[in-house]
């Protein structure tokens, strides 16, 4: 494959645009939660692992969240209220969004999962892996960073399988 | 390379405007981006073109160590001016990284790719190939293929750029669509990739003395221009500039790759090579049909299409006062009476994909069209 797998903007055409290709597969894993920090998720899994997750997603997040120079352009993208300020180490100040909690699942397996999540600007908790949103869930009408107040999105159901059951039976396609 | 004939999107203007914020999809009132037609390669043809490219960033690269190696007699064979020399050899060494840039590339499927040019500096036509002929593809065709890999790349281009939390500012010339459009599509890249990230006006950069500001005061500590080192280092903030207070993208050692006469000199390099056409910066070193460019001209102007003398064809605009490269002539390939130029871009100095332009005319300018591309 020599294109782009999928191609989302951030600051230009509508909001939060995610184009994804079909064999884009690198979302949530299905066991993935939201906590808003790490005592929520101690009521559900080990201290250790929880303050671990917080603490790399929180460096993920000051290292990869979208930065604005002008506190207008973040609250186009995240809302009102939703942005806080940072001091750049040249002494300027700017923009990004608040971490309003953190994904976090693929507890059986060996590769733990993270990804900080933010609130957009209709009220949708978004993640940002490697360029893409993707949709998470929602926060609820009463703000607050608790895990009381976010409602997972329905997971979207892939069926698999529907083709192959010929090279299965005959094996070799080629002649 | 095959050109097809193919359906529009009914709702394409609205659906590019809305969904992608592409507003340049018409340029004074003449179709720009055409869905009416596009191009099919074969993957061996996009290898090719992919080898090609990758082979013309490492001998263009290759040219400027050489160049700044053998110093003034080269910048002077360049034109480059002598203020810029200093800045050129110091970004060289200190090893500043480059974005992107855009070979021109005459191709018809058949023979090898030859490079018309090299748009090392501010390149454009950079949105449409990226974003908008993928988007086009994704609606049409998701299962194909095609050879663009660009936005992917872009974003990765500026995790690895090394800026730390520097105030990354994009700048364009003020009320240009196009190329206001194309650095608002770079800053996206750049957001994404998790950059501190601002817009200003070329024209509203300050100087206080001691570093460049932005409207609010805040320091611009690197600074995407698209706009002409050559015409930067000539202007007032230009030794500002030049004085490397401010990390400048593209780095200034893409000067001499940005001015044509560096055709010359690749030729000079190596002689003969596939994809290069013969080229020299004096009248009458080039035999037979051959095109007389401006070294410093962009969108076609001022180019001369020569027969022993004798003008065949010529572009009108404000370019040529530093003099001309002559280049041998190449066939760009006509598909149902339209000339087919391939944009081949780099993206950290590796090919990433390609955009096609057409014109009428045997000269591609900024009135041609961009067509999209698919390959299987």
């Amino acid at each position: 494959m020599k294109k782009s797998r999928t191609v989302k903007l951030a600051l230009l055409g509508g909001a939060s645009l995610a184009l994804a290709a079909c064999d884009d597969n690198s979302g949530p894993p299905n066991d993935a939660r939201y906590f808003a920090d790490a005592k929520e998720c101690a009521a559900i899994y080990d201290d250790a692992s929880c303050r671990e997750s917080a603490r790399a997603s929180e460096q993920t997040h000051l290292a990869q969240a979208p930065k604005f120079g002008r506190k207008e352009e973040c609250e186009q993208e995240f809302g009102a209220g939703n942005c806080e300020t940072r001091q750049s180490a040249g002494g300027g100040s700017y923009f990004m969004p608040l971490l309003m909690g953190y994904m976090m699942g693929n507890m059986m397996g060996g590769n733990r999962f993270n990804e900080p999540v933010y609130r957009d600007r209709q009220g949708n908790a978004v993640m940002n892996s490697g360029g893409r949103a993707y949709n998470v869930g929602s926060f609820g009408a009463t703000a607050g960073r608790t895990a009381a107040s976010f409602r997972p999105a329905a997971p979207t159901q892939i069926a698999r399988g529907g083709f192959g059951a010929g090279a299965a039976k005959f094996g070799s396609i080629g002649s | 390379m095959q050109r097809h004939s193919v359906t529009p999107r009914p709702d394409w203007r609205e659906h590019v405007e809305r969904d992608l914020g592409f507003a340049f999809h018409t340029i004074d009132g003449a179709l720009y981006w055409d869905e009416t037609a596009c191009y099919s390669f074969t993957a061996a043809q996009v290898d090719e073109l992919e080898a090609a490219t990758n082979e013309l960033e490492q001998m263009s690269l290759a040219l400027v160590g050489d160049v700044i190696s053998k110093g003034e007699e080269a910048f002077e064979r360049l034109r480059i001016p002598r203020v810029a020399w200093d800045a050129i050899a110091g970004s060289w060494q200190a090893g500043e990284k480059n974005l992107y840039g855009r070979f021109d590339l005459a191709y018809d499927g058949v023979s090898p790719p030859r490079l018309l040019e090299y748009n090392a500096d501010t390149p454009t036509a950079l949105f449409e190939a990226a974003v908008v002929q993928w988007d086009w593809l994704q609606s049409l065709w998701p299962e194909r293929d095609q050879f663009n890999s660009i936005h992917e790349r872009l974003i990765e281009a500026w995790r690895n750029f090394g800026l730390g939390g520097a105030h990354l500012h994009f700048s364009a010339v003020r009320n240009h669509l196009e190329d206001g459009g194309t650095v608002d599509y770079l800053r996206d890249t750049a957001m994404q990739a998790g950059l501190l990230t601002d817009r200003i006006a070329i024209e509203d950069i300050g100087w206080d003395g001691a570093r460049f500001r932005d409207l609010d005061g805040n320091a611009i500590e690197a600074l995407f221009k698209l706009y002409p080192w050559e015409w930067l280092v000539e202007e007032p903030f230009g030794e500002h500039l030049l004085s490397g207070v401010t990390k400048v993208i593209e780095p200034a050692w893409k000067m001499v790759l940005s001015n044509k006469a560096s055709l010359a000199l690749l030729w000079e390099m190596a002689p003969n090579h596939p994809n290069l056409l013969a080229a020299s910066l004096d009248a009458g070193g080039i035999a037979g049909k051959q095109a007389r460019k401006p070294i410093y001209s962009r969108e076609g102007g001022n180019v001369q299409l020569l027969d022993g003398g004798k003008v065949l064809q010529e572009t009108g605009g404000i370019y040529g006062a530093e003099g001309f490269v002559y280049q041998a002539y190449a066939q760009i390939p006509s598909f149902d009476g339209n000339h087919a130029v391939i944009g081949s871009w780099v993206i950290a100095s590796e090919a990433a994909g390609i955009g096609i332009r057409e014109d009428v005319s045997a000269i591609t300018s900024d009135t041609s069209r961009f067509v999209p591309h698919y390959f299987e």
